[in-house]
């Protein structure tokens, strides 16, 4: 009965933790469903949203929840023109080309944080930052409530946007069949660039919540990258629900391999577990 | 192997008289600032090389040639821990970089294109946090993990250090010179072309990109080994950093990858960089990183292969059709004169 007590607590951790990841993840699946890029710089565009958030916090003192009023129109601007001016052409030249752009891009951000924000680890630490409720014996910080909570709320926001409005729908046609989207009329170049934009909207929302939890440095995109690509290898490139589940599996990953092995472990279990699930299934625990 | 003698000779005399130059640098008394940036050009040259060979001729766009660095770094340095001889650490982290290099592609290799990239980009990154905790040899330096010295590394001459990486340099220039002359590097050539109609000609295309993978992983851990030498010290934030990937891709891009004369002349413009950004460091990534993107939208042959397309142009001055370009002719001829002059 005391295992069961103490491993239940790793448990719903990690499931909470699974929410805050499929978040991340989110912009990376959406961008490969509709483009097949896999946008290296993700983790550092979900990470200049949480800088962003960090910026205004500290400046002007407004809450990292209120400041996503600013950074996600901000982010959804930024992924507007990256795709289009950059991704857009970069697409007619090669296969690779994209993946070295983005590439080049994550440096460019790495390296932008740097000097802007200097070296040193940060943290989105609002009032309400460090408070926790209890359920039974289980002890929950309110934050990563929150993140599971938003992440319920914002898949179910995509699935109903992607399903009702003429930019969602186009944005399935395109990634179903360029060809024949650009036959019924659609701008598939544009509708790229609007798929981009919200992605970023989708990474603006993960990097505040994404500073709420844990704290950053201007190299937390690369694990935050792996982190992403781990949930969309473990859930099927592309799929919405696979991405959640996926997130579940590498937040509980962590979080039980934390709890079996100490607390160094617990990433190093995370992406192995990705690695092996690479190596059995490459399409993903849930793909086709 | 076997490798048509004949197309094996041409450009080999200026490339001799360089190494000798590059060779007596040192004993006619170069400034030491230019030994170093020509031991980085050295080691730049090499590791673009490797990846050239991959993403350019295989298709593998390889992200983890950081964690074939580090290993051939690691093993070195533990090595030294245990008493060996420097010369047993380069070889050893070869061959260890190359097994690594056996045991990744088994999962890695199930992947391709796209896939395969960002599949080895968790390499490094799961390496990094392995060697953060695990160290087998000598006691706690401070706090846990963390870095290695070379032992006996500070006793070697700058010199032999600059010898060293211009000998491993050149022989990766010869070996990539002997591969694409050889049935491999025509295996290569088919399956960059077209890979279904390579596979369905008796190609073995698997075997041809994993012999590339392992045989590059090898040299790679052997650069990354002669490197840790010349730094004394290796810890596993900078030696599985990202930023070698970085690096070894920019002087591809830049020169043209897959071009032989690619890497030497981008490494060349990344080593001058770093020359001129010297004291700016911080900002030195950032504008590479520009650098990267602008020279991939603009000229996605890069220099070389821009230098090869004009001179074709100029050469053969083609009348009605479009002249072949520059970055699909590999080793042959700048162009196949199919038109008349």
């Amino acid at each position: 009965m005391d295992l069961l007590l103490d491993i239940a607590n790793p448990i719903v951790m990690g499931i909470l933790l699974g929410g805050l990841y499929s978040l991340i993840a989110l912009g990376l699946s959406l961008v490969f469903g509709v483009m097949k890029l896999i946008n290296v710089a993700h983790g550092d565009l979900v990470l200049l949203s949480t800088y962003l958030a960090f910026t205004m916090m500290t400046a002007f003192g407004i809450d990292p929840l209120l400041s996503l009023v600013i950074c996600a129109p901000v982010m959804f601007v930024i992924g507007f023109y990256i795709q289009r001016y950059l991704l857009n052409r970069a697409f007619r030249i090669s296969m690779e080309t994209p993946l070295i752009i983005a590439f080049g891009i994550s440096i460019i951000l790495q390296n932008f944080y740097q000097i802007v924000w200097t070296p040193l680890s940060r943290g989105l630490t609002p009032s309400y930052g460090l408070l926790s409720f209890s359920i039974g014996e289980l002890n929950i910080p309110l934050v990563y409530a929150l993140d599971f909570a938003v992440c319920l709320i914002v898949m179910l926001g995509l699935r109903e946007f992607m399903r009702r409005t003429y930019v969602g729908q186009a944005i399935t046609a395109a990634s179903q069949d360029r060809g024949a989207a650009q036959l019924m009329g659609i701008n598939t170049n544009r509708v790229y660039a609007f798929a981009f934009a919200i992605a970023m909207v989708l990474a603006a929302i993960a990097g505040v919540f994404l500073g709420l939890t844990f704290p950053f440095t201007p190299q937390s995109g690369v694990s935050f990258l792996i982190i992403a690509f781990g949930v969309v290898v473990l859930g099927g490139l592309g799929s919405f629900v696979g991405t959640f589940i996926g997130g579940l599996v590498l937040g509980l990953a962590q979080t039980l391999g934390g709890y079996f092995f100490g607390t160094g472990a617990q990433m190093f279990v995370a992406y192995l577990i990705v690695f092996i699930v690479l190596g059995v299934r490459p399409q993903g625990i849930f793909g086709r | 192997m076997k490798a048509n003698r004949f197309r094996l000779r041409g450009g080999l005399l200026p490339l001799l008289i360089a190494t000798v130059l590059l060779a007596l640098f040192p004993i006619i008394g170069v400034p030491q600032n230019w030994i170093l940036y020509l031991f980085l050009f050295f080691i730049y040259l090499a590791l673009a090389n490797m990846w050239n060979w991959l993403a350019g001729y295989c298709g593998l766009i390889s992200l983890c040639q950081p964690a074939f660095i580090g290993i051939g770094g690691y093993t070195l340095a533990l090595m030294t821990w245990v008493g060996l001889p420097m010369w047993q650490g380069l070889i050893a982290g070869a061959i260890v970089a190359a097994l690594f290099a056996v045991i990744i592609s088994i999962p890695v290799f199930r992947l391709s294109g796209i896939y395969f990239a960002v599949g080895t980009l968790i390499v490094p990154e799961l390496l990094r946090l392995f060697f953060l905790n695990w160290r087998p040899v000598g006691g706690l330096l401070y706090g846990k993990g963390a870095g290695y010295a070379v032992k006996g590394a500070t006793t070697i001459p700058a010199m032999e250090t600059y010898w060293l990486a211009l000998v491993i340099c050149i022989g990766s220039v010869l070996m990539m010179r002997y591969i694409l002359r050889s049935n491999l590097g025509l295996g290569l050539a088919a399956i960059r072309d077209n890979t279904s109609s390579a596979a369905s000609s008796g190609i073995n295309v698997f075997k041809l990109k994993l012999y590339s993978f392992i045989g590059s992983a090898a040299v790679t851990g052997l650069v990354g080994a002669a490197f840790y030498i010349q730094q004394g010290f290796i810890e596993p934030t900078s030696a599985f950093n990202v930023r070698w990937t970085m690096v070894l891709m920019l002087a591809t891009v830049i020169g043209g990858i897959r071009l032989e004369e690619g890497p030497a002349v981008g490494a060349l413009i990344v080593v001058f960089l770093h020359f001129l950004l010297a004291r700016y460091s911080g900002v030195s990534l950032l504008i590479q990183g520009v650098i990267l993107v602008f020279i991939m939208l603009i000229a996605p042959q890069g220099i070389a292969g821009s230098v090869r397309r004009a001179w074709a142009r100029r050469t053969f001055r083609p009348r009605g059709g479009k002249p072949e370009s520059g970055g699909k002719a590999d080793n042959g001829p700048a162009c196949k004169p199919t038109f008349t002059t």
